[in-house]
């Protein structure tokens, strides 16, 4: 799961358009039920220990990114990593998720969001707080 | 994802989650996910598929009206 060194460049190109400070927080605790991966023959894998490994890698890689780790010893929806207040991503950011991750920090190091005035408009008539879950898969 | 995660950027009042499916799959099957992406808001689904910015918009607050 360790990052390659042509993914490391790409990345660090990537985040090098930061324009403002991300900080990010990773929660790791007991899992519910036991993560197979297929891509490593079926075999059971810490989600844990390969979220850590692929989120430290990925923060390592910008001056401006920050990672707080913290380990929970309840039951949860583990792992669970924070890019911002507001963006969550639950498992491990592997595969295709790993551009979901990088994304993430991208538009969360944005001095503006970046969505259509109109867009911003029709959020701004929100009465209630809502919740949108996308749901995905690495491969 | 990064639409959702834009919205999210946009307004206080959005929060916006990745749910790796495999991962959570008792989740993904409590709310009827069969294919991805799928996205659910406030706990119920709402569509699959990826859709542009105007129409996911739309679709997000129609789905918590």
């Amino acid at each position: 799961m360790t990052l390659g060194d042509r993914e490391q460049d790409a990345i660090r190109s990537v985040l090098a358009g930061l324009e403002r400070e991300v900080a990010l927080t990773l929660e790791l605790g007991p899992t519910a039920t036991p993560v197979t991966l297929l891509a490593a023959g079926g075999r059971e894998i810490d989600s844990n220990a390969v979220a850590r490994e692929i989120v430290e890698s990925v923060c390592a890689l910008s001056e401006r990114v920050s990672l707080s780790v913290t380990e929970r010893d309840v039951p949860g929806p583990w792992p669970r990593t924070t890019i911002a207040p507001g963006l969550e991503y639950l498992g491990m950011p592997a595969g295709y998720e790993l551009t979901t991750l990088v994304h993430g920090i991208v538009e969360a190091g944005r001095a503006a969001p970046s969505v259509s005035e109109l867009t911003r408009e029709r959020l701004q008539e929100l009465q209630h707080d809502v919740k949108v879950d996308v749901y995905v898969t690495p491969t | 994802m990064l639409l959702a995660y834009r919205l999210a950027l946009a307004s206080p009042r959005v929060t916006a989650r990745g749910v790796e499916a495999s991962e959570f799959a008792v989740e993904a099957g409590r709310h009827g996910v069969q294919a991805v992406p799928a996205i659910v808001v406030d706990d119920r689904y709402a569509w699959a598929g990826a859709v542009p910015e105007t129409a996911f918009v739309e679709r997000v607050l129609a789905a918590r009206a």
